[in-house]
């Protein structure tokens, strides 16, 4: 399955060699031409020199992870966040480190050592540590170093009534449904991006659109949701199996009004289920890419995953469908010509 | 333009309802006042307003944004009450029991849950009440991503001050008008844009300075005063003049172009502030980075009560800022 070999390859931000080349192997038979460039962006073309407008579709590569950034006399490694995370996800959570994938957990002090006082109080990061097993430091440093990298060691599989559990679903559901539209043929210069750095701060994906000057962005990104217990209509965000969802305003952009309208109605003639997603915070590389050069016109198209940033996330494959749809009836649109820029 | 013509001027351009991401919408009330002497305008695709005027002389963009501070509908209930994130800095202690007008002419009234403490209230827990009695009839009038504003007209309190609703910064775009005219009039090089999305961190000003390449951006802006009972520390005083702008959390004006407003000044005999404001947000910063860096500099109208929906603004410091703009706009040597 594309959504296993993705979600299960590693990519933390500036660390994207491996998902690269399990893309870049994905993309090639179907792109004219699949280019790195020096921030590490894949770029495919497929039909560049054709006329029409200029489609850039982007999704990162690259996922929440872990940096080792010290190593203990006792062989204990500590760790920062590279991206967003929660520390209160990371307690006795299994982890792979480095190209190699070696393993490790991270560990914390047992309940039972636990005052009344600890108990109380969720752990911070800098009491945590990644434990590979190791007699001492040196035993530790034979293997590890600081600068090394560490992504959950979570395994991808189909579960319940057509849903996905994997880590990486932010955003490799959203890389998945550009390869899929990459096998398709358009009658338009189709770029699709695959970014780096997004999880630090959307820093991939401008340089990328400078670079090829796009008339319309379409960002695919996986997207929070909390359609579940406790959660007020309006702190919800997005609901699962409810379709691709659209961004009137989150933490960077203010919807594109006209593509969004744009997109609502390319949904509706194609009878496809959409949402829009309720909420401010959150962010994709649409806002960077939006104020490139004179700006570009465009949005994003979000799929909604549960237990975004943490270990085990959980999307629909319904609305991963839907949303492979929806970007193909995009594209026919604007070959068709019915955006008019 | 003198003062009763840019009180007018003000009263008019106040009146199109223009939160942040509605620019496209509201542009053409303002290009309509330039039009006539302009050789181009358009509207860019992050919805910047843009005028130009072909010319001698140095290329000088006067940058005013268009946007005001509002709410945007992100939650319909069944029960037909509406959910409210803000757009741009708003104050959510500003709104309970305020009238909220949105883009498509809805209006209704903002309540808070009532068991939320006051200094705990957050957007959470705030709601407007359109008058609908089901989600049905609410989601006829409403929908998710429509955009409103606090109602809050303009009226003149006192000869000379006005008070009210998007004062900031549809005054700065008149100055802005102003200027272009005197500067087009002169057969100056010289664009105006007024700017999108400035409020949530000047998006806009970005582009249009990438697109246009000015030798000089000059920022027209609102600079908040100090002189009301309990004020932050402020230099600035309202009816005291124009403030020429020194640094601002985004930008430091070079010294060559702060002299050249300084003297400028001198030359007009107007009384001149400084804008000394570490934490205000302007274009000034986006305008200086774009393309291959731009010499920015700022005239900014002392304002009450910013970020609040009744601002209050003097307009002898309008009518000397806009006086004080075309001469920079005119003189600048490049």
């Amino acid at each position: 399955m594309l959504l296993k070999r993705l979600t299960e390859a590693m990519g933390p931000p500036g660390f994207e060699d491996d998902i690269r080349e399990v893309i870049r192997a994905e993309a090639k038979p179907f792109a004219d031409r699949c280019d790195t460039d020096v921030l590490g962006n894949l770029i495919c073309e497929k039909g560049a020199g054709n006329p029409g407008v200029r489609v850039m579709v982007d999704a990162h590569m690259d996922e929440v992870g872990l940096m080792i950034v010290h190593v203990e006399d006792n062989g204990l490694l500590r760790f920062r966040a590279l991206g967003g995370i929660d520390p209160r996800v990371l307690v006795s959570k299994p982890v792979r480190i480095g190209r190699d994938g070696r393993p490790g957990v991270i560990g914390a002090k047992p309940v039972h050592l636990q005052s009344q006082e600890e108990r109380g109080k969720p752990l911070k990061m800098e009491q945590l540590y990644i434990d590979i097993g190791a007699r001492d430091k040196d035993d530790a440093l034979a293997v590890v170093q600081p600068g090394d990298v560490a992504v959950f060691a979570t395994e991808c599989e189909t579960i319940g009534d057509g849903c996905v559990k994997a880590k990486s679903l932010d955003d490799r559901i959203g890389c998945a449904v550009l390869l899929e539209i990459l096998k398709r043929t358009y009658r338009l210069p189709l770029f699709a991006v695959f970014t780096v750095q997004e999880e630090i701060g959307l820093r991939g994906a401008g340089p990328a659109a400078h670079r090829i000057r796009p008339d319309v962005a379409i960002s695919v990104e996986g997207t929070v949701c909390f359609d579940v217990v406790d959660a007020p209509g309006h702190g919800q965000a997005t609901v699962l199996g409810r379709g691709p969802a659209f961004t009137v305003q989150d933490g960077r952009t203010l919807a594109d009004r006209r593509f969004l309208e744009f997109l609502i109605a390319v949904a509706e003639k194609y009878n496809i289920p959409y949402q829009l997603r309720r909420v401010k915070g959150g962010s994709n590389n649409f806002a960077a890419i939006q104020r490139t050069r004179e700006g570009v016109a465009g949005g994003a198209i979000s799929v909604p995953v549960r237990y975004i940033h943490a270990p085990a996330q959980i999307a629909s494959l319904d609305d991963y469908e839907h949303t492979i749809r929806l970007l193909d009836a995009v594209l026919r649109e604007i070959e068709a010509g019915a955006w008019t820029g | 333009m003198n003062e009763q013509e840019l009180r007018d001027l003000i009263t008019d351009l106040a009146r199109p309802v223009g939160p942040s991401g509605t620019e496209p919408q509201m542009q053409a009330a303002l290009l309509d006042r330039v039009r006539d002497v302009a050789d181009e305008v358009f509207v860019d695709v992050l919805g910047n307003g843009v005028a130009v005027k072909r010319g001698d002389g140095p290329h000088v963009l006067l940058a005013a944004h268009a946007d005001e501070l509002g709410v945007m509908v992100i939650h319909i209930e069944d029960n037909g009450f509406l959910r409210l994130i803000s757009v741009g800095d708003v104050d959510p202690h500003c709104l309970p029991g305020r009238i909220v007008r949105f883009t498509n002419g809805t209006v209704g009234v903002v309540g808070a849950e009532a068991q939320v403490k006051r200094e705990e209230l957050g957007f959470e827990h705030l709601y407007v009440d359109i008058g609908a009695e089901s989600g049905v009839e609410a989601r006829e009038r409403a929908f998710v991503g429509l955009e409103g504003v606090v109602d809050e007209p303009v009226r003149e309190v006192a000869p000379h001050r006005l008070a009210g609703r998007a004062l900031d910064n549809r005054a700065g775009c008149a100055i802005a008008i102003a200027a272009f005219r005197s500067a087009a009039a002169a057969g100056r090089r010289v664009s105006l844009v007024f700017t999108a999305q400035q409020e949530l961190g000047a998006r806009g000003a970005r582009t249009a300075a990438y697109r246009l390449r000015p030798d000089l951006a000059l920022v027209i802006d609102a600079a908040p005063c100090g002189d009301t009972p309990g004020a932050e520390r402020m230099e600035l005083k309202l009816g005291a003049g124009p403030a020429v702008k020194i640094v601002d959390a985004t930008a430091v004006v070079p010294a060559r172009v702060k002299d050249h407003l300084l003297d400028a000044g001198k030359r007009l005999g107007l009384a001149i502030q400084y804008e000394v404001w570490p934490r205000g947000r302007s274009d000034a910063g986006a305008l200086q980075a774009a393309a291959g860096g731009v010499a920015v500099g700022g005239i900014s109208y002392p304002a009450r009560y910013m970020g609040t929906p009744a601002v209050m603004i003097d307009l002898r410091d309008v009518a000397a800022c806009a006086r004080l703009a075309a001469e920079a706009v005119t003189s600048y040597p490049g």
